[in-house]
């Protein structure tokens, strides 16, 4: 568990630092066991960073959702680094950005936190609707402490870890200027069982399964604009002109906007499974980028968000390759 | 106005005579609570807190024809609401319910528009009473309203706790819809308004979450430099969770869509003030070019903006914004920093 | 019609460039393809229209002609987007839709008696004009009638014929500028804030109209108030992007005020503290 002490100290310092704008991290959540972003302008804001099992958010989202407003006739834009809190997968999101040259490296400072799993928030509320006050989840061993109005409760990690921390390859992230606590060994691995049992249905099934699915979908594009990946500043599904998809909303479109989004992360998705978190509709949609993410590794035995230094795997060309034509 | 009785083991008898009418209820779509049309009661799922997108969708769906054309025709054909036919809303809570009278007043402002109007004019709202709090974060009294609120329903149903629920008829509308369910409803006792009391007064005391509004639509234009607005819009991510859900947000987007044989539409779907491009300008400029002067107008627009001009804050403290919005942005915090700056 | 949503067809009896270049300006000449419609049909000069085509969609333009000048409506267009650009394509003999009028107007009863003065900049001149229009066909009701106007070059000057008539006439004092010296260029040369200095009008009695790109706009205002004008005594039209036009999409709206339906008409009264109006 990371000490939260330290957490602060090195938060201090980092933000201290003159060519340092803005850090990132995490602070308690409103109300019950939520956490929630932090965005540090200076060290007196640092007393209320903190990191547990209940900080689900996925803070490298938010070096792609950068804005850059208009500046003013004289004002030069703030340049200087943005230093950010990550987890393991996490950071995965951070490499595969610089793997496609989003930005330089020295342009953000990463803060590692080797992680042992967060929880799925939504089996934590089910499991305790009437928290309200603030309340904290620790993990100790394999269990999960829930603190909240004055009693402790102990639940087997299992019952509430996130279903993508049970299949982890990354516990401990792959980039960083500080690590905030000791590497943790990777603890899990991922089968593809989910994605094996939706391959060996049938069309029909498939089709049924998904339209109940995207049915519901209201395109919110909470899914798109959570995803580190998804950082272009004109989305093309957004497009007018060409209109590749309507705004209209109907089972059509949503198939469409989904699909087309789930190709447009082929080889890209690093994960992080934000997307599925944050779907107010409860649309499976890792079960989407995992089939997309098997087939990647499958057939190019490449892992996306890995090293800096890879070659993005679908818009590299190599005079090697057995294609002549990209088409 | 009628006040009768419904025993619980009637329920199914009274979707049936519903379903006579195109009904809506609360459905199960895998885990997730919804409104749609029902044809079979055992589809109702009665045993929900509140739906994640609220039955506003019903007068005001997420997309619709205005009127079709054919390339080449001059003529326009009028999309006719009128077809949808006379509609049950059943067991929608008091907010969303409040939320739809709130949003009328907008619709009926100088121009009346015949599609929301037609479908209200249709819908037959049937209400649920809140014995418990849905969420955590409802906050319905502190806004005007009522976990067993009246206004906006034409019929309310409260849990009598005893395997009953009470049917108060609220409107004409309303009368005339117990008329139609008489046979399947029995008559109330003289006690049984006065526990709809007592049980009304016991809700309100389970709301955990308040706010005091007063002064609050008069102080926002103040502060509109003040850096809490920096601070709140900080890690929002621009998508449209908080608008789409809220019962009161009523922002559209009008596109027209031609089919390769020529045969189109213009059609309206919901927008977001929260999307980036939601006041672009054909020209590019956009003068809300940041998620913090898109929050600050959002919150603008309910507590400010909508009182201002129509005497009511377009919130009804269903609490969803809260519950769903991925990285916490909580309304109920931003006011209590309006409320302290 | 009683749906607000549903357009109404309008033939185009004539239509010609202003300007030329990328972001040319053509103007259309329009009646209702239903005479019938002329029958309800009451607009006054301020008011817009949302102007479009079934497939390809709708924008919001002032509409540019006088109810004075009877039978036709005038649309200014310049080239922007996809709506534009499907305008564009069109001349006379062909139709197109349009949904109206919408908005408020110029409180032209209120301005009885006084004296008007117009700035304009570029496109801006196509709402001033059917102020200027109906001023001059109901000339003894008004004071002194002054028009500034400028433009980049003289090729990218509106209503340029329209002009040499007025500068002829006797019932409006006309005042033009270009940006850039320009061979043969008679008039001004300089930016139409400078202009306006030149002109100099007297506040005394007076109202000022003024509509152009908002760099214009943010200097004649302050020069306006050098000049001694009152906040109330100026007025100018806002522009956002628009959708229904009916106050019920809920994007135009400025501060509290929706410029479809409180505008686009304003005061600088009413504009001078909602900050998001001069953003």
């Amino acid at each position: 568990m990371v000490d939260v002490n330290k957490l602060r100290e090195i938060a201090r310092e980092v933000i201290s630092r003159e060519d340092v704008r803005e850090l990132i991290g995490y602070r308690p959540g409103t109300y019950g066991f939520r956490a929630r972003p932090a965005f540090v302008m200076g060290p007196d804001e640092v007393d209320e960073l903190i990191f547990t099992p209940a900080c689900v958010n996925n803070l490298a989202s938010y070096i792609a959702l950068e804005e850059k407003p208009p500046v003013r006739r004289g004002e030069e834009p703030d340049l200087r680094k943005v230093a950010v809190m990550v987890k393991g997968c996490d950071s995965r999101a951070l490499v595969q950005q610089m793997e496609e040259k989003a930005y330089d490296r020295d342009q953000i400072l990463v803060l590692g936190i080797p992680c042992t799993g967060v929880v799925d928030m939504a089996k934590v509320q089910e499991r305790f609707p009437d928290v309200l006050e603030p309340a904290e989840i620790t993990l100790e061993g394999d269990k999960f402490i829930l603190s909240f109005n004055g009693s402790k409760e102990e639940v087997p990690g299992e019952e509430l870890l996130a279903e993508k921390c049970k299949r982890c390859r990354y516990p401990t992230p792959l980039v960083y200027d500080e690590l905030l606590d000791e590497e943790v060994e990777r603890f899990a691995d991922d089968d593809y069982s989910d994605v094996e049992a939706l391959e060996n249905r049938s069309v029909e099934e498939k089709w049924d399964y998904w339209e109940e699915k995207f049915s519901r979908c209201i395109r919110c594009y909470s899914c798109r604009n959570v995803c580190p990946m998804c950082y272009c500043e004109d989305c093309v599904l957004d497009r007018l002109q060409p209109m590749w998809m309507r705004r209209s909303v109907d089972i059509s479109e949503n198939t469409a906007y989904h699909v087309a989004r789930a190709y447009h992360l082929a080889g890209r998705c690093i994960q992080c499974g934000e997307c599925e978190r944050v779907c107010p509709v409860d649309i499976p949609l890792m079960e989407l980028n995992r089939k997309f993410y098997k087939d990647v590794e499958d057939l190019y035995d490449y892992e996306p968000g890995t090293e800096v230094e890879a070659e993005p795997l679908l818009s590299t060309f190599s005079v090697d390759d057995s294609e002549e034509f990209i088409m | 106005m009628a006040v009768k009785k419904l025993s619980k083991e009637k329920i199914a008898e009274v979707l049936q005579e519903l379903s006579k009418f195109r009904l809506i209820a609360p459905a199960l779509s895998d885990d997730v609570v919804i409104f749609k049309e029902i044809q079979d009661p055992e589809e109702a799922y009665l045993d929900y807190g509140n739906s994640t997108v609220p039955p506003k969708k019903v007068v005001f769906p997420q997309t619709e024809t205005l009127f079709r054309f054919q390339i080449g025709n001059p003529e326009l054909t009028e999309k006719d609401v009128g077809e949808e036919g006379t509609t049950v809303i059943f067991g929608l809570r008091p907010c969303d319910a409040r939320a739809m009278a709130i949003v009328d007043k907008l619709f009926r402002w100088d121009y009346d528009d015949p599609y929301y109007l037609k479908r209200r004019e249709l819908v037959t709202l049937v209400g649920m009473a809140c014995v418990e709090p849905p969420s955590i974060n409802c906050f319905c009294t502190s806004v005007g309203g009522s976990p067993f609120g009246k206004e906006g329903l034409d019929l309310l149903l409260t849990d009598m706790g005893d395997e009953h629920y009470l049917v108060q008829a609220l409107t004409e509308k309303g009368e005339k819809l117990q008329e139609t369910l008489a046979p399947h409803l029995g008559d109330a006792g003289d006690k049984d308004e006065s526990k709809v009391e007592e049980l009304a007064k016991e809700a309100e005391g389970k709301i955990l979450r308040s706010i005091n509004p007063e002064g609050i639509p008069e102080k926002l234009p103040g502060l509109w430099d003040h850096g809490l607005w920096k601070e709140a819009s900080a890690s929002c991510l621009g998508c449209g969770i908080c608008t789409f859900l809220c019962p009161t947000c009523h922002c559209f987007d009008i596109q027209d869509e031609v089919e390769e044989s020529g045969e189109g539409r213009r059609a309206r779907m919901w927008d977001s003030c929260m999307f980036s491009e939601y006041t672009v300008h054909a020209s590019g400029h956009n003068p809300r070019p940041t998620r913090k002067e898109r929050t600050r107008n959002r919150i603008n627009h309910k507590y400010s903006y909508y009182p201002d001009r129509f005497d009511v804050i377009a919130c009804v403290g269903c609490g969803r914004c809260i519950n769903l919005c991925p990285v916490n942005i909580d309304i109920l915090d931003i006011l209590e920093q309006v409320v302290e700056a | 019609m009683d749906n607000p949503y549903i357009p109404y067809q309008v033939n185009i009896l004539e239509a010609w460039y202003e300007t030329p270049g990328e972001r040319c300006i053509k103007t259309f000449k329009v009646t209702f393809a239903d005479d019938k419609v002329w029958d309800n049909w009451n607009h006054l000069p301020g008011q817009c229209a949302m102007v479009g085509i079934p497939g390809v969609g709708e924008s919001m333009f002032c509409i540019s002609s006088s109810p004075t000048e009877e039978g036709f409506l005038r649309f200014s267009i310049m080239i922007m987007g996809k709506t534009t650009t499907a305008l564009h394509e069109l001349e006379a003999g062909d139709s197109f839709y349009l949904r109206g009028p919408l908005g408020n107007n110029f409180p032209l009863d209120e301005w009885k008696g006084k004296n008007i003065v117009t700035i304009g900049g570029g496109i801006g001149q196509a709402p001033l004009r059917p102020v200027i229009q109906w001023v001059r066909d109901n000339r003894d009701d008004y004071g002194e009638l002054e028009l500034i106007y400028g433009a980049r070059s003289s090729a990218d000057h509106c209503f340029k014929v329209e002009f040499e008539d007025i500068d002829q006439s006797d019932d409006c004092a006309c005042h033009l500028s270009i940006d850039v010296e320009e061979e043969e260029w008679p008039h001004f040369v300089g930016f139409v804030p400078t202009l306006l200095m030149e002109v100099a009008p007297s506040p005394e009695n007076a109202i000022a109209v003024t509509c152009g790109p908002p760099i214009m706009i943010k200097f004649v205002l302050e020069n306006l108030e050098k000049l001694g004008f009152k906040p109330d005594q100026v007025y100018t039209t806002l522009e956002n992007r628009m959708k229904c036009g009916i106050g019920k999409c809920g994007r135009c709206n400025v501060g509290h005020l929706y410029v479809c339906k409180d505008g686009p008409v304003f005061s600088y009264e009413q504009l001078k503290d909602i900050p998001e109006a001069f953003a």
